[in-house]
């Protein structure tokens, strides 16, 4: 091997894989668009009826006695109050988000103290509606307080006795995004993993079968320079263009959260530390490299594309399997026999990292393992080419 | 010069190359002539250095391909029959580039020879044109600038012509007999002892990997009778 050699084919193949537009679109643009493009529109839709609900509450109600509940509701800020005569048949057209059927004689009721029986109509196949009939709910609540205090106000008692208690809540990660972080601790090492095994596949494929299919590899094997020349050539290549297939789904990821920060738990932007983020980097080149050249030594061992494809559509389903694994663990308190475990140790890592965790001893564990099935992986593709029962496989 | 000792080939119990020997001269077209699954191809790589041989040797310009494969595939050319094998993505140039590049030519090397081939093969037009829409015969002159870039004084033509129109042939038929006006030392494999005798300067007619016969044209002729043709055909029926 020679360093000369292994740039000519890694030049050559960068150049050639940039020309295909399949690899482009597959490797780099739908990555880039796919986590934009989801929850561009999943924000959309519920930011846009979150927005509705609230700028103007419509609620229908029917109320013979004009009551002073419905004064109350009516008095109260975005909020319209539409006298209804087919109350069930205006929430289920969505006229009004939600009906409220006040008995006529209420405000005797009250006055006498007897307990009124309220209704409620809502839509329960509808967002819109749930939200009002959580803020109507609310509404009510507030004014049968109301009511509460003045009949305790008339005997002379202090209100006060019927609340013994207040609470109120201390967060204990102190920085905001605290949601934000835990939707980013499930969905990154997913992320991260899932584009570590797909990222350099298509590269991987058209580098080994593909070469093959084409009739391309046996004057390529004629030529003076050394089959580990054209090996790490061309897994160098492909390990570049899976690199720059995670780096663009990250920054997918990224300008998601930036335009629609409403479906990642608000706007508290999420800054990981520096050493976080070039450990997390690191992990998932080496993971990157793992599969490529795994997946590298299985294509060259195919005949053809179709081949190569049958035997490396399992490999995405390996690494969504590792993530989905440690998907709903608890970090606090993994054991640390789990950091053996191939990229189950990976993404834990890439958890605790994101939580703001830092284990030395985690972290030191999951890259020797790395390192491990790099070599492992590299061994295994240098064996590949080498072999003549792969090379001239019939 | 090749001088062949002794090579087999063995994939499992098959005997594909059964220890045969020969020998090429300079300037001279030898035809490797054999039925399908004779043995011509393996025997081809492993001059070529892309099969390691179960036993013997050959010596290519007395570099061993056992010892010095590296100088072996220094001194030889190989075209392929059969689809031909470029990036369809680069230019025929590029194409081109990346074997004189693989074969370690410095570049001012490189880009002399590229110029030469072109002239020599009529690629002026389309010599900066990616190969994927190319018609067959522009592809072959690619393929065949491709295989002689780095002026290799040994040439290997694994059943050049097949599957290819009046044209296509012509333009490799035309590429051999130039080879053999610059010294190099040349075997052809063929199925069809029409196209060998055509070109070739001796015969050699491997059955079932072993050789059955070795002779110039003439001798053949004066030992077996005028129609070549028939020889061929009796001497692979012989042993079968
Ligand atoms: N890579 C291989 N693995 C197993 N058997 C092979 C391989 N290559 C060739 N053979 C066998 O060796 C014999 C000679 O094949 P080959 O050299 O391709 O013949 P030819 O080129 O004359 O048609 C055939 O029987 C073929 O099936
Ligand atoms: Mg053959």
């Amino acid at each position: 091997m020679n360093i000369k050699g292994v740039l000519t084919v890694f030049n050559k193949e960068i150049k050639d894989l940039f020309r295909d537009r399949k690899t482009l679109v597959v490797g780099i643009l739908i990555p880039f668009l796919i986590f934009p493009l989801i929850f561009g529109l999943m924000g959309r839709g519920i930011e846009s009826s979150t927005k509705k609900v609230e700028e103007n509450l419509k609620i229908g109600v029917v109320d013979k006695g004009n009551s002073s509940l419905s004064k109350f509701l009516k008095s109260q800020q975005k909020v319209t109050v539409i006298d209804s005569q087919d109350i069930q048949k205006d929430v289920k057209d969505g006229k009004v988000y939600v009906g409220l059927i006040i008995p006529e004689n209420f405000d005797n009721m009250v006055n006498e103290n007897k307990q009124v029986d309220l209704k409620m109509v809502m839509d329960d196949s509808s967002q819109s509606s749930m939200m009002a009939q959580g803020s109507l709910g609310a509404m009510i609540e507030a004014y049968s307080k109301e009511v509460v205090k003045s009949r305790l106000t008339s005997r002379g008692i202090d209100p006060i006795i019927l609340t013994p208690f207040t609470t109120s809540i201390e967060t204990v990660s102190k920085e905001q995004g605290g949601f934000t972080k835990f939707m980013m601790s499930l969905m990154l090492p997913l992320m991260l993993l899932m584009y570590a095994v797909s990222g350099p596949l298509a590269a991987a494929i058209d580098l080994g079968a593909g070469e093959k299919e084409r009739g391309t590899l046996e004057p390529l094997l004629t030529t003076q320079t050394s089959r580990m020349n054209l090996l790490f050539g061309k897994f160098f290549a492909i390990t570049v263009m899976g690199v720059i297939g995670v780096i663009s789904s990250i920054a997918g990821l990224m300008i998601s959260m930036k335009i629609s920060p409403g479906v990642f738990g608000g706007k508290g932007g999420l800054s990981f530390p520096i050493p976080a983020l070039v450990i997390m980097g690191i992990l998932t080149i080496l993971l990157t490299m793992v599969f490529g050249a795994l997946e590298l030594s299985i294509s060259i061992y195919a005949r053809s594309f179709k081949e190569a494809q049958t035997y490396l559509t399992p490999f995405t389903f390996i690494g969504m399997a590792a993530a989905y694994g440690t998907y709903a663990m608890e970090i606090k308190n993994v054991s640390l026999f789990l950091f053996n475990i191939p990229l189950v140790n990976a993404s834990l890592v890439m958890k605790e990292l994101i939580n703001g965790l830092f284990n030395p001893v985690h972290i030191a564990i999951t890259f020797v393992w790395i390192f491990v099935y790099a070599a492992a992986a590299i061994a295994f593709a240098r064996y590949m080419f080498s072999r003549e029962r792969v090379i001239f496989r019939t | 010069m090749v001088e062949v000792r002794g090579l087999s080939k063995h994939f499992k119990e098959v005997k594909a190359v059964d220890n045969i020997s020969f020998y090429i001269s300079p300037g001279e077209i030898v035809g490797l002539l054999g039925e399908n699954g004779a043995g011509k191809t393996t025997t081809l790589r492993m001059i070529a250095t892309m099969l390691k041989p179960t036993s013997g040797t050959a010596l290519v310009n007395g570099y061993d391909l056992i010892k010095e494969p590296h100088k072996v595939r220094s001194q030889i050319g190989i075209l392929f029959g059969g689809e031909v094998g470029l990036y369809d993505r680069l230019t025929a140039r590029e194409n081109i580039r990346y074997f004189a590049d693989l074969n370690e030519m410095d570049s001012k090397e490189a880009e002399k020879s590229i110029e030469n081939l072109i002239k020599l093969l009529g690629m002026e037009e389309f010599i900066d044109r990616r190969v994927g829409k190319f018609s067959r015969g522009m592809k072959q002159k690619v393929a065949i600038a491709r295989s002689i870039v780095h002026n290799p004084s040994v040439m290997l033509f694994d059943e050049p012509t097949i599957g290819l129109d009046v044209t296509s042939s012509k333009i490799v038929q035309d590429f051999i007999l130039s080879c053999k006006g610059e010294n190099k030392s040349i075997i052809f494999s063929s199925h069809s002892m029409q196209e060998v005798e055509k070109l070739c300067d001796r015969i050699i007619i491997i059955h079932k990997g072993k050789i059955v016969e070795d002779g110039t044209l003439d001798e053949m002729k004066t030992k077996y009778g005028q129609d070549l043709e028939e020889v061929f055909l009796r001497l692979v029926g012989e042993s079968r």
